[in-house]
């Protein structure tokens, strides 16, 4: 199991965004969430990795927990169990007074994961692989929003991670930009990449995920495979939810 | 009587002119006062800069202890919220004036220049501590998130993503602010310190010409012309 996550539960006040959420994922699964907002998808997501603190429940990452039942491990060990996963941001979040080879080296030279030369080596590697190798050196106010995400995909790959979390990479795009990233979302799960992917993009989790989770109102409704998902819907709520969708899709 | 009212409010055409030898004199003169002013302004911008990010992050310091009673209380951000308070709240002149008079009644017995130095650096860095302190209020929250994801630990965050941006933000408070102090270094002369202002005004009473006060103004100009220069270099160097 790469992410076990038990019976997590997360309140904002007396908001309850997430009321107990079990699932797992198995090492090479892509698994697209998806739900209304406010169904707590992103806290969920982002409590993966450390953003948000869970109030109860359990979280493992490659077998090793850094919360078990609402109690965290110390800081130095949770910093080292989540040092195996990375995150994608809606906003992208570069680093925007470094140009784009300092946002990605600057993390692993400063822990000294790798020397300056290896980082640079595989930031060039890995820029390539994006398709931006012409960029090494631009900043990232002179890049376009698909640029930035697909060099903010770039940078979570530094540091060769078990796991990638997106948080809808595509929705602060224009809509001819989403391509592009989702072209590299799709190389990364033909690479067997690990992704729990949050996304309001249905053709991605048709058509690219192994499991679809349908949150809502803090709870998993349904955990399926997307074919079971999008061709026979056997839950109300997300049966609104994909007519919603389909005809906002429609509109546009 | 017609006479002498004549001359209080129509001053004698003399009295404005001077000669060119007169003129140098007067340059040499005032220059001498300029030691003191420019030598307490880069002392105070040295030290007060500093302190001030020190200020900063004692203000947004979480450091917490909770009392018995179980109330929370941050010591390092109270402590620098009311010394800024103080600061802010208070005169400059005042403080000035607190500092060489006020102290040796509790055995801290300072020289003028000492005592200036000390006041103006506390006051300084008084306003500094609020400048970086909005500076990096202005950061948006994802940056410490992406840091925090990409593994960077806390110190790493402040040196390498925190700080850059905050001084990028904070480049024309601090222009406005080091331009002022320039112009506040005047306030020395109530102690009796020989700076720029003290030259003139004593040069104005013993010529009995109010010249030196139009070629003081010049020369605090162009101290702050040259300084703005230096900062907008300074701002588009961090532009991004």
């Amino acid at each position: 199991m790469m992410i076990q996550v038990n019976n997590i539960k997360k309140a904002f006040g007396d908001n309850r965004v997430l009321r107990g959420v079990t699932f797992g994922v198995e090492r090479g699964e892509i698994i697209s969430v998806i739900g209304p907002s406010g169904s707590g998808k992103s806290t969920m997501l982002r409590s993966l990795i450390g953003l948000e603190r869970i109030d109860d429940g359990s979280i493992a990452v490659n077998g090793e927990k850094f919360v078990d039942n609402g109690v965290y491990v110390k800081e130095r060990e949770m910093h080292r169990i989540l040092s195996h996963s990375g995150m994608v941001f809606q906003h992208f979040n570069l680093f925007p007074h470094m140009s784009v080879k300092k946002n990605m080296t600057c993390a692993p030279v400063t822990n000294r994961l790798m020397t300056r030369a290896e980082a640079e080596e595989k930031c060039h590697t890995l820029l390539a692989k994006v398709g931006l190798a012409d960029k090494l050196d631009a900043m990232p106010s002179s890049l376009s929003g698909g640029q930035k995400q697909r060099v903010a995909i770039a940078r979570a790959l530094m540091t060769n991670p078990d796991i990638l979390l997106f948080d809808e990479p595509t929705s602060a795009l224009d809509p001819e930009l989403t391509g592009e990233v989702l072209e590299v979302m799709k190389q990364l799960a033909a690479e067997h990449m690990t992704m729990i992917v949050v996304t309001h993009e249905m053709g991605f989790a048709r058509y690219i995920s192994d499991r679809v989770i349908f949150m809502d109102q803090g709870v998993i409704a349904v955990d399926e495979k997307p074919e079971e998902v999008f061709a026979h819907p056997s839950n109300a709520r997300l049966s609104a939810f994909l007519g919603a969708v389909h005809t906002k899709e429609a509109a546009n | 009587m017609v006479q002498y009212i004549d001359n209080i409010f129509y001053p004698k055409t003399e009295a404005v002119i001077i000669s060119p030898t007169q003129l140098i004199n007067t340059l040499k003169i005032l220059s001498q006062g300029l030691g003191i002013t420019i030598s307490l302004f880069f002392i105070v911008i040295f030290l007060s800069i500093p302190l001030g990010l020190v200020l900063t992050f004692m203000s947004n310091s979480k450091l917490g202890i909770r009392t018995r009673r179980g109330a929370e209380i941050y010591p390092l951000r109270w402590l620098a919220r009311g010394f800024v308070f103080l600061m802010r709240g208070t005169p400059l002149m005042l403080q000035l004036l607190f500092v060489y008079f006020g102290l040796p009644y509790i055995g801290i017995v300072l020289e003028r220049f000492p005592a200036a130095c000390v006041a103006f650096v506390l006051n300084y860095a008084a306003y500094f501590c609020e400048i970086f302190r909005g500076g990096i209020k202005s950061i948006d929250p994802g940056q410490y998130e992406a840091a925090q994801v990409l593994g960077l630990r806390k110190f790493a965050t402040t040196i390498k993503i925190v700080l850059p941006q905050m001084i990028r933000v904070a480049i024309p408070s601090v222009c406005n602010e080091t331009v002022n102090l320039i112009k506040d270094t005047a306030l020395v002369t109530t102690l009796g310190l020989a700076d720029l202002m003290h030259m003139t005004k004593s040069l104005v009473n013993s010529l009995a010409n109010v010249t030196p006060f139009a070629v003081a103004a010049v020369i605090y100009m162009v101290l702050i012309f040259g300084l703005s220069k230096i900062f907008s270099i300074l701002e588009k160097k961090t532009t991004y």
